[in-house]
């Protein structure tokens, strides 16, 4: 009887148990964490110093490529090997870059028939005396798609600076998913509230927004550590903080104007108006301006977000779960606080009388 | 109040105790850690506060 009530609240315990164990366990693809040095004039040999992360370098051949910003290849005359995640390797400069300028910015490319290939963006930087563009696209390969082995597996995306915090995804970003929902579900209470005169609805839609307040200063406190590692700041200007902080902002004048107010009737239909509006404000904040200028968060400065970039499949396996999770807790949370706040209501009333 | 309160001094002490050097090892997964000990302290400062509410009500019921 009770699990036929309290069905949705072991769903979500479910969820949030999957999200926490698949998420920090299953591992990153491999991928290039640094390699020096990064600078060099042309017409010599090079050497590079690679470091790999969660690679396999001794299990198949690996091989090595510079890539230039028009898709010029060069190929590494030698790759030496020296344990599953170091490596050096060396490549013959020609004398002469592709393309008509002096300084020329190349990605790093290891390709693996075991790990598959990997990327380090942007990260050489090649410098020459003299232009010869003729010269320079003949010594390096023109190609789109030189064969590299492409691995499908069930592993989170590698990128670089975030590495594993890739998977706060999962926490950081659901819990704002969830801190939304429970505000639509709490603008859906105040509206049957002004509409039925009914104390409880209120009750709900209040007692929605305060878990929500939670979950938001939650999200601004994990997305700041995050900020803080990747970003390298606490805090920065961008666009998106900033309008998410004034919106908790619109958040906490709600609740000071519904403590503020002695008359439980004129309570509920202040709050209940006002929360109307305030999610009507939060809207164009969180999710409107951060996409007219630049934000450091992605799917912002222009198109949508949860595009092909952005989101991959496999993290989509567990940020869908962990979303509706979070959800769960906080719709659960708010119960609680409902619950609590209905029956201070009641007693309330009962000592009026 | 008391919430932002200890939020903030979380960060201080996982920030700055610990050091860059702390949360930026192994990959950054200290990171991901931190971040799930933040989100657990929330929902532990939500359970003391749902509890000293209750135990206001339970007052008022057991005086009448």
């Amino acid at each position: 009887m009770i699990f036929k009530i309290h069905w949705w609240k072991y769903l979500g315990i479910l969820l949030l148990v999957y999200v926490l164990f698949v998420g920090i366990l299953n591992p990153l693809k491999p991928g290039i964490y640094d390699l020096e040095p990064n600078r060099f004039i042309t017409n010599q040999q090079v050497n590079i110093k690679v470091k790999g992360y969660n690679t396999n370098f001794t299990k198949g051949s690996v091989i090595s490529y510079l890539k230039t910003g028009n898709s010029f290849l060069l190929k590494a005359s030698q790759v030496n090997i020296i344990n599953d995640t170091d490596l050096e390797t060396v490549f013959d400069l020609p004398p002469h870059l592709p393309g008509k300028l002096n300084l020329v910015q190349c990605s790093f490319i290891i390709d693996s028939d075991f790990d598959g290939t990997s990327v380090l963006p942007s990260k050489i930087i090649l410098s020459q005396d003299s232009i010869n563009e003729i010269a320079g696209n003949l010594s390096w390969t023109l190609t789109k798609s030189p064969g590299f082995h492409i691995k499908h597996t069930s592993r989170f995306p590698y990128r670089n600076i975030l590495y594993e915090t890739i998977r706060n995804t999962f926490f950081h970003v659901s819990l704002w998913f969830a801190m939304f929902s429970m505000l639509m579900v709490s603008v859906y209470y105040a509206i049957r509230y002004l509409k039925t005169q009914n104390r409880d609805f209120d009750l709900r839609s209040s007692s929605l927004v305060k878990t929500a307040m939670l979950f938001g200063v939650l999200g601004l406190a994990t997305g700041s550590l995050w900020a803080r590692n990747t970003w390298d700041t606490w805090w920065t200007n961008d666009i998106k903080l900033n309008m998410s902080a004034l919106s908790m902002l619109i958040y906490f004048a709600y609740l000071i104007l519904r403590s503020s107010i002695e008359d439980p009737d004129r309570r509920a239909r202040i709050s209940g108006a006002y929360n109307i509006f305030a999610l009507v404000a939060v809207v164009p904040l969180i999710f409107v301006l951060p996409r007219l200028t630049d934000s450091l968060h992605p799917g912002n400065g222009g198109n949508p977000a949860f595009g092909s970039d952005d989101m991959d499949n496999v993290l989509r396996l567990v940020f869908y779960p962990a979303v509706i999770g979070f959800s769960i807790l906080g719709f659960w949370m708010a119960q609680l606080q409902y619950r609590l706040d209905r029956l201070s209501s009641v007693l309330d009333d009962q000592e009026d009388k | 109040m008391l919430l932002t309160s200890i939020l903030f001094c979380l960060f201080l002490v996982i920030g700055q105790a610990q050091g860059q050097d702390f949360m930026r090892s192994t990959g950054k997964i200290n990171v991901v850690f931190g971040v799930i000990f933040i989100i657990f302290c929330g929902i532990i400062v939500f359970l003391i506060l749902l509890d000293r509410k209750l135990s206001k009500l339970e007052n008022r019921i057991n005086h009448e």
